[in-house]
C-alpha cells in the first residue's frame, strides 16, 4: 500500500529528526540546522497525519439538520419570567442606591492606577538647558566653534544632562553668510554655528540624517524635512513645526554655551502646546 | 477509563453528540484554524522566552560572547534579549520562531478575516462572532505591539517613541494618559516592565479567553458552507469531527508549526544586535514597525503637515492619522453586520455563504477598504521603495498620497463591474443558472423534500 | 604613513560564529612623492577635469572648485568612480568602477593635493579592541543615514546614502573626513576614525546567525518574506490539506 508507506516514511523521517534534534542540543546547538530538524520533526509528523485522514480514513460526507438556534417562544417566556426585574426595580430608591455604591467602589478601585506615574508635568514645556549650559558631545567635552568642520554635525547635550532626550540638539556648522536667520536668531549662531532641537516635531523621532549640500535635515521615521539654514522650518512631510533653535553664545573661554532654554516646547505636539506657564 | 471519567462527569452522551459533528469541509476555511495553530507556537516558544527574558530597562554592562556591543552601558532587558541569541542552547530559532509566527499570525488573521468578510459569513446569527474576531484582531496587534517593544532595541524602542507621540496628541487626555502609560516623561523606567506584563499576562489571558468564546460560538452555530447539491440553509453537509478533521486539524497544526520553524531556523528576523541598544537621542535608517501596524505608520508619512489651534486646542499632527483613523477604521468593521443588514433590509438567518459576486456592493467596498489598507501599509516602506525603484523619496510619497486618494475609488467600481459582469454571464450561460434554487431538508425517515 | 597597518589575526567570536576580519593589502605609500607625478598629473587634469573645475582647480560656471579639496577628498573621489562626473547637472555623483588606473590616479591626486591646502589621505588601523567604541560611534553618526547595517538608504532629494558593504576602511576614512556629496564631514581624532572604520569592517564580512538576512534592512523584507513565504506556504498547505481529495464516500 503506498498510502500505507507514504504514512510510515513520514513518522520515520519526524522521529529520527527529534532524535537528531536531540543530538544536535547537547553537541551545541545550530540555529540552522535545529530549525530544519524542527521542521522536519513537526513536518513529517504532519504530513503522515494528513495522509492518513486522506488516504485511509475514508469517512462518509454526512448530512445533519441544523436546529434552530432561537428557543421556542415558551421557553423564552419563562427565562424572561423567572429574571422579573419588576419586583427588583420598583424599590427605586435601593436600586439607586446600589448602582451608586456601586459606582462609588468602581471609581476608588480605578483611582490607583493614578499611581502608575506622576500628571503631565513641565516636561513637556521645558529642557535642562539653561543659559550658561556649556554645550558637550556624549563624550562631555565642551566644544570650540573651530573644533566644528564646516559641514559637519554633532549631537550635544547641556554639559549637566548629557544622554537627556529632551534636551538633545544637533549641532551644524555652516557658513554664517548661507544662513537665513532674523537677527534675533542670527545672533544664536556664532561663527555659523547653528544648533536645534533633534526631536521631531511630528512624531519625536530624532532627526538624524542630514544632506549637507542641501542643508536638510530629514526624520527617518516620517521623513519630515526641516531647512537649516531658514530656521529648521518644515519643508517636508508631515511635521507642521520648526525644530525649536537652540540660542547658541560663546562664553569668556571660547566654548559654546546656552543662552538660555529653546524658545518653544520641543518634540511632538500636544493640546495645550501653545498654552503660557500659568495656565499650563 | 472512559469509563471511569464518565461515570465522574457524565461526559458520553457529550462526547458522542462531539465526536459525531459534522464540519462543512473547504479548504478555505482552514485559515482559522492556521490562526490558531499560530497562537499555540507564539504561547509554546513565548513560555521558552519568558524563562529567560529580563523586563527590566535598568542600565547594566553588557559582557556576553558579542563583541561588538562589549563593555557597553545596556539595558537589562536588551542584554537578555542578546543571551537569547546568542547564548541560551536553542535560544535564537525560538526567538525567530516567535517573531515569526507573530507575524504570520496577523497574516493568517487577515486572511481569515476576509474570507469571512468576502463570504458574507459575519450575517445573522454570526455577528456576536464577528464582534469577538474583532476583538482577537485588536489583542493580536496588542499583542505584536508589545512585544514588538519588548527587546528594547533602537528600532523597537523609535516604534515606541512614536506610539507616545500619538497617545500625547490626544486633546486633554493625550499628556495624561503618556504620563501613566510610561510613569513619567518618556522614556522612563517603567514601561519595559508595564510591557512585558501585558505581553504575558494580560493580554494573552484575554486572547486565549476570546478565542475560547469564538469556538464555542462556531460550535454552537456549526460552521457556514458553500452552496452546493445537497447543502441547504437548513443542513451541514461534510465530515463528522471524528476522525476526519480531528485528524486533518491535527496534522495541519503540526504543518504549520514545521512551516514556522523552518522560518525561523532559516530567515534571519529582527537581529536587534545589529540595531543596538536603544538610545532616545539615536535612531537608524530606514525605521518602521512590523508589517501590521505599517498602515498607521504609512498613515503617519503620508498625512500632510496640518497642525491646527482652536480654541486654544492644538490637534497635533500626527491625531487624525494616529488616532483617528484606526479609530474609524475599527469602528466600521465592528458596526459592519450591522450596517450591512440596515442597508439591505436583510435580517435572515445565512448559513450558506455568498460568493464574492453575489453581493457586488460589499465586495466592492471590502476591495477598496483593502486597497486603502494596501497602500497605506506600502507606504510605510515608502522610504526602502525609493532606494529600490531609484526615485526620490518625495516623488513615492506624494505618488502614494495621490493613490491613497484614487486607487480605491477605482478598484472599488471595477470589482463592482466585474461581479456584476460575472454574474450576468453566469445567468447567460446556457443551463448556467447555479444550483441555488434547490432546497432539500432530509425528513425523520431518512428521505429528502423540498423546501421553499 | 598611510598604510592600513595591523592585521587581525585574531578571530572574532560572535555567536558561537568565528568572523575574520578580511583586510585591504595596504597600497603603496604616496607620501614619497614620485618624480614626475604632478606634472603627468596635471596633464590628465587639463584633459579630464579641467573643464567643470577649472585650469587651477577655482571650478567653472558654477561647478565645485577643488582648490582646497586636497589628496584624501581626491583620492575618494577617483577611486570610487565618482569622478568623473557623469551625471545631469545637480545630481548625486555615482559610484563606478574607476576611470583612471592606479598610477594615474597618483598622478591626479598629486596634482590636485598641489593645488592647496586640503586634508591628506588618512591613516587608518584595524584593531578589534575597538569593536564596541566602533559600533558606538557608527550607531550615532553613520547609522541614521546608512542604516544599522551599512546597507544605505534613501536621504530624500532624490539622495542615497550608500550601502557601505563596498567601502574598504580607507574609503570609509576618506569620506568622514571630507563629507562627499550630501555627506557631513566627521574629522575626528584618529583613534574615532579607527574604531568607526573597525565596526563598518566588521558589517561587511559580519555574519548572520539566525540564517539568510534578507537584506538586514528590518521590518519591510520581514513583513515581504511574512506574506509571500510563511503565509504563502500556509497557504499551499491548507490547500493541499483542505481541498477535496475524494467525492466518493457518501453516507447521506
Amino acid at each position: 500500500m503506498t498510502a500505507e508507506r507514504l504514512i510510515a516514511a513520514s513518522l520515520v523521517v519526524s522521529a529520527l529528526a527529534s532524535l537528531a534534534l536531540v543530538v544536535v542540543f547537547f553537541v551545541g546547538g545550530h540555529p540552522q540546522i535545529e530549525g530544519i530538524l524542527l521542521a522536519l520533526a513537526l513536518g513529517g509528523l504532519g504530513a503522515g497525519i494528513v495522509i492518513w485522514s486522506i488516504r485511509l480514513l475514508n469517512a462518509p460526507i454526512q448530512v445533519e439538520e441544523r436546529h434552530p438556534l432561537a428557543s421556542p417562544e415558551q421557553t423564552r417566556n419563562d427565562a424572561a419570567s423567572t429574571v422579573d426585574m419588576r419586583s427588583i426595580t420598583r424599590r427605586t430608591l435601593l436600586v439607586r442606591l446600589l448602582l451608586g455604591a456601586v459606582g462609588a467602589l468602581a471609581a476608588a478601585l480605578a483611582i490607583p492606577a493614578l499611581a502608575l506615574g506622576p500628571g503631565p508635568g513641565r516636561e513637556l514645556f521645558q529642557t535642562p538647558w539653561r543659559a550658561g549650559s556649556r554645550i558637550v558631545g556624549d563624550d562631555g567635552l565642551p566644544i570650540r566653534p573651530d573644533d566644528l568642520a564646516i559641514g559637519s554635525v554633532r549631537t550635544v547635550f547641556p554639559e549637566d544632562a548629557i544622554g537627556s532626550p529632551e534636551a538633545v540638539t544637533l549641532l551644524i556648522k555652516v557658513r554664517p553668510s548661507e544662513l537665513r536667520l532674523d537677527a534675533q536668531r542670527m545672533s544664536w549662531a556664532p561663527e555659523g554655528c547653528v544648533g536645534y532641537s533633534k526631536i521631531c516635531t511630528h512624531a519625536g523621532c530624532p532627526v538624524g540624517l542630514y544632506r549637507a549640500e542641501e542643508h536638510a535635515l530629514l526624520c527617518p521615521c516620517h521623513q519630515s524635512t526641516f531647512d537649516v539654514l531658514r530656521g529648521a522650518v518644515p519643508t517636508f512631510g508631515p511635521a507642521a513645526r520648526p525644530l525649536p533653535q537652540l540660542p547658541i553664545d560663546v562664553d569668556a573661554d571660547g566654548f559654546l554655551v546656552a543662552r538660555g532654554d529653546f524658545p518653544e516646547p520641543v518634540g511632538p505636539s500636544f493640546w495645550n502646546l501653545t498654552h503660557t506657564e500659568t495656565d499650563g | 477509563m472512559f469509563r471511569w471519567l464518565d461515570e465522574r462527569l457524565g461526559l458520553a452522551g457529550w462526547a458522542r453528540t462531539g465526536l459525531r459533528k459534522v464540519f462543512p469541509d473547504h479548504w478555505s476555511f482552514l485559515f482559522g484554524e492556521v490562526t490558531l495553530f499560530c497562537l499555540v507556537v507564539l504561547v509554546l516558544t513565548g513560555v521558552f522566552l519568558t524563562l529567560f527574558y529580563v523586563p527590566d530597562s535598568t542600565p547594566v554592562v553588557y559582557d556576553g560572547v558579542y563583541l561588538p556591543l562589549h563593555g557597553q552601558t545596556v539595558s537589562a532587558a536588551y542584554a537578555s534579549t542578546l543571551d537569547i541569541s546568542f547564548e541560551v542552547r536553542a535560544g535564537l530559532v525560538m526567538r525567530q520562531v516567535h517573531h515569526w509566527a507573530a507575524l504570520v499570525f496577523v497574516a493568517a488573521i487577515v486572511v481569515h478575516q476576509l474570507r469571512v468578510f468576502f463570504t458574507g459569513a459575519y450575517r445573522r446569527p454570526r455577528e456576536i462572532n464577528w464582534l469577538v474576531g474583532i476583538g482577537l484582531l485588536v489583542f493580536a496587534l496588542a499583542m505584536g505591539i508589545t512585544g514588538y517593544s519588548l527587546p528594547d532595541d533602537l528600532l523597537s524602542g523609535t516604534g515606541l517613541r512614536i506610539i507616545h507621540s500619538v497617545i500625547i496628541s490626544i486633546p486633554f487626555l493625550g499628556p495624561w494618559i503618556g504620563s501613566l502609560l510610561f510613569g513619567g516623561e518618556f522614556p522612563g523606567h517603567a514601561i519595559i516592565s508595564r510591557l512585558f506584563v501585558f505581553h504575558i499576562m494580560l493580554l494573552p489571558a484575554l486572547l486565549i479567553g476570546l478565542v475560547g468564546v469564538h469556538l464555542a460560538i462556531l460550535w454552537r452555530q456549526k460552521h457556514t458552507q458553500w452552496r452546493g447539491a445537497r447543502e441547504t440553509e437548513s443542513n451541514v453537509v461534510g465530515k463528522a469531527f471524528w476522525p476526519t478533521q480531528v485528524f486533518k486539524s491535527t496534522g495541519l497544526m503540526m504543518l504549520t508549526a514545521a512551516v514556522l520553524a523552518l522560518m525561523g531556523g532559516l530567515i534571519q528576523i529582527n537581529p536587534v544586535w545589529i540595531y543596538g541598544p536603544f538610545d532616545p537621542t539615536r535612531v537608524s535608517a530606514p525605521a518602521q514597525p512590523d508589517w501590521y501596524v505599517g498602515w498607521l505608520d504609512g498613515a503617519l508619512r503620508l498625512f500632510p503637515p496640518i497642525e491646527f489651534t482652536l480654541f486654544g486646542i492644538t490637534i497635533p499632527s500626527p491625531f487624525i492619522p494616529g488616532v483617528l483613523l484606526p479609530g474609524l477604521a475599527f469602528g466600521i468593521m465592528t458596526l459592519w453586520p450591522f450596517i450591512e443588514s440596515r442597508v439591505t433590509g436583510d435580517n435572515r438567518e445565512h448559513h450558506l455563504l455568498d460568493r464574492p459576486r453575489d453581493a457586488p456592493l460589499r465586495t466592492a467596498i471590502g476591495v477598496a477598504a483593502l486597497s486603502v489598507f494596501v497602500i497605506l501599509t506600502l507606504s510605510a516602506g515608502n522610504d526602502v521603495a525609493a532606494v529600490i525603484l531609484n526615485v526620490p523619496l518625495e516623488a513615492t510619497t506624494n505618488l502614494l498620497r495621490l493613490a491613497v486618494l484614487v486607487v480605491p475609488i477605482a478598484v472599488g467600481v471595477l470589482t463592482y463591474r466585474v461581479c456584476v459582469e460575472l454574474t450576468r454571464r453566469e445567468a447567460a450561460a446556457p443551463g448556467g443558472t447555479r444550483p441555488v434554487a434547490v432546497r432539500l431538508r432530509r425528513t425523520a425517515d431518512g428521505g429528502f423534500e423540498e423546501v421553499d | 604613513m598611510r598604510r592600513l597597518a595591523a592585521a587581525l589575526a585574531g578571530l572574532l567570536v560572535v555567536g558561537g560564529v568565528a568572523v575574520a576580519l578580511s583586510l585591504e593589502p595596504a597600497r603603496a605609500d604616496s607620501h614619497d612623492l614620485e618624480p614626475g607625478s604632478i606634472e603627468r598629473g596635471a596633464r590628465l587634469y587639463q584633459a579630464g577635469c579641467a573643464t567643470c573645475h577649472g585650469d587651477s582647480g577655482e571650478g567653472v560656471d558654477g561647478w565645485p572648485p577643488i582648490v582646497n579639496a586636497g589628496e584624501a577628498s581626491a583620492d575618494f573621489q577617483l577611486r570610487t568612480g565618482r569622478m568623473p562626473y557623469a551625471q545631469e547637472r545637480g545630481q548625486q555623483a555615482q559610484r563606478k568602477p574607476p576611470a583612471y588606473g592606479e598610477q594615474e590616479i597618483r598622478d591626479l591626486v598629486a596634482f590636485v593635493a598641489s593645488l592647496g591646502d586640503g586634508p591628506a589621505i588618512p591613516e587608518v588601523t584595524l584593531d578589534p579592541a575597538l569593536l564596541s567604541p566602533g559600533q558606538r560611534l557608527f550607531a550615532s553618526n553613520c547609522a541614521p543615514c546608512h542604516g544599522a547595517s551599512g546597507n544605505g538608504g534613501a536621504l530624500g532629494g532624490g539622495a542615497i546614502a550608500w550601502p557601505l558593504t563596498d567601502a574598504p576602511p580607507l574609503i570609509v576614512a576618506e569620506a568622514m573626513i571630507t563629507g562627499p556629496g550630501q555627506m557631513p564631514i566627521f574629522d575626528w581624532p584618529q583613534e574615532d576614525l579607527n574604531a568607526t572604520v573597525t565596526y563598518v569592517e566588521y558589517l561587511r564580512s559580519a555574519p548572520s546567525p539566525g540564517g539568510f538576512s534578507i537584506g538586514g534592512i528590518g521590518p519591510v523584507p520581514e513583513g515581504l518574506v511574512a506574506w509571500f513565504v510563511g503565509m504563502a506556504a500556509l497557504a499551499a498547505v491548507v490547500y493541499l490539506v483542505g481541498r477535496e481529495w475524494d467525492r466518493t464516500g457518501d453516507g447521506g
